[in-house]
């Protein structure tokens, strides 16, 4: 009899024995069919286990669960930051940061929605590309997507924060808008609603970038007339 | 706000630990929730650069004893109340909730949950028993034999299927 316990042939299958140990079970397994078996035993035993309880992992994870830690501030830095952010984010300004979770996967199967990827970054399209082109702080009654603050920001060119179905702050870059921070939104045509917890995020972020103050009614009608270049 | 984003990520697997810990998937949210809770409230203890799953598996298994205590507590006290209420429907339903659990769940059920948690920590969600250990906070030697028990009793009951 091979003086090999039960608790050996486990420890060998969680990958818990040493160098000396492990050869000499194998060697003892080699020679002794009943004791194969019983290591047998256990590596099923471990696998059935783990695959039985796999798929738990690999579901999504309900809303109730993901909203708590979202709403907490989960925001994630651009995976990629364009260059020329790289000067205030390493120092320390952060703050270009968005919410992904569940909603990037949401936006890069929804075309038609207000955000979409392109090389890696989160740029606004449809109606929210449009607002910010063209729509006016001063004259949005109704409109779908209503923008907040138009301004410039350190190191140079434009962003505009806004409010519909996502909320959060896009800037300029080339002809199209590269958003920022996108938060889950007060709704479309969310016109007067109660100052929220996204509100204070967005105005973070707006703080973070802002050089100086934002543009008034003039300043903002005269970059709309210049293509924010 | 790393911290949140961090819990995020293992979410998953700390689902999966409430499910095989709780046996049942509305009880295995639950009890997700609770531990994010207390996580949420009580960030300051965790230290970063330690294991973060460590710590969320230990807030987890602490909740899961002090609930599985007061469940015993409860079907104590309201007994025989609902043992005569249950004459009929009820005896019948959990005939077919029983018949709906596989195997494995059946097993893993009928575990004391001392060994429970330790198959859970190490064959489900791969901890080395160094870290098991510390996540129960018991020595190795207990977690070796709760573990050399639990399998036991699993492939017993398993039979030849495991």
């Amino acid at each position: 009899m091979s003086n090999i316990d039960e608790a050996m042939l486990m420890a060998l299958v969680d990958g818990e024995l040493d160098e000396v140990n492990r050869r000499r079970i194998e060697r003892a397994v080699a020679d002794d069919p009943a004791l194969a078996e019983r290591l047998a035993r256990h590596q099923r035993l471990r696998e059935r286990l783990a695959d039985h309880y796999a798929p738990v992992a690999e579901e999504p994870v309900p809303d109730r669960l993901r909203a708590m830690l979202e709403q907490g501030a989960a925001v994630v830095p651009l995976a990629r930051p364009a260059p020329r952010w790289r000067g205030w984010m390493t120092g320390g300004a952060i703050a270009a940061s968005l919410v992904l979770g569940l909603t990037l996967g949401r936006v890069s199967s929804e075309e038609a929605g207000p955000v979409g990827m392109e090389r890696g970054v989160l740029v606004a399209q449809g109606d929210l590309a449009r607002a910010l082109d063209t729509q006016l702080a001063s004259a949005q009654d109704g409109a779908a997507v209503r923008i907040g603050l138009s301004f410039r920001r350190k190191g140079g060119g434009w962003c505009r924060s806004f409010d519909g179905a996502v909320a959060g702050v896009a800037c300029r870059e080339g002809d199209g808008w590269q958003v920022q921070q996108m938060l889950p939104g007060g709704g479309p045509g969310a016109a007067y609603r109660q100052a929220s917890s996204t509100d204070a995020r967005v105005m973070a972020t707006v703080d973070a970038l802002i050089d100086g103050a934002p543009v008034d009614a003039a300043g903002e009608k005269a970059a709309v007339a210049q293509g924010w270049r | 706000m790393s911290f949140e984003r961090d819990l995020l990520a293992i979410l998953p697997r700390l689902r999966r630990f409430a499910f095989s810990l709780s046996r049942d998937r509305a009880d295995g949210d639950d009890l997700c929730q609770a531990a994010l809770e207390r996580a949420l409230k009580a960030r300051d203890q965790w230290q970063p650069g330690t294991r973060l799953d460590s710590w969320m598996y230990r807030i987890m298994r602490n909740l899961w004893i002090d609930e599985a205590r007061a469940r015993q507590r409860a079907a104590r006290t309201f007994a025989p109340e609902e043992a005569g209420a249950a004459v009929g429907h009820a005896g019948e339903r959990d005939i077919e909730a029983h018949m709906a659990l596989s195997d494995v769940d059946r097993a893993m059920q009928a575990l004391p949950d001392e060994q429970r948690e330790a198959i859970a920590l190490v064959l489900v969600e791969g901890l080395s028993y160094k870290e098991a250990a510390a996540v129960l906070g018991v020595p190795m030697g207990t977690l070796t034999s709760r573990l050399v028990r639990g399998r036991g009793a699993l492939i017993e009951m398993m039979g030849e299927a495991a």
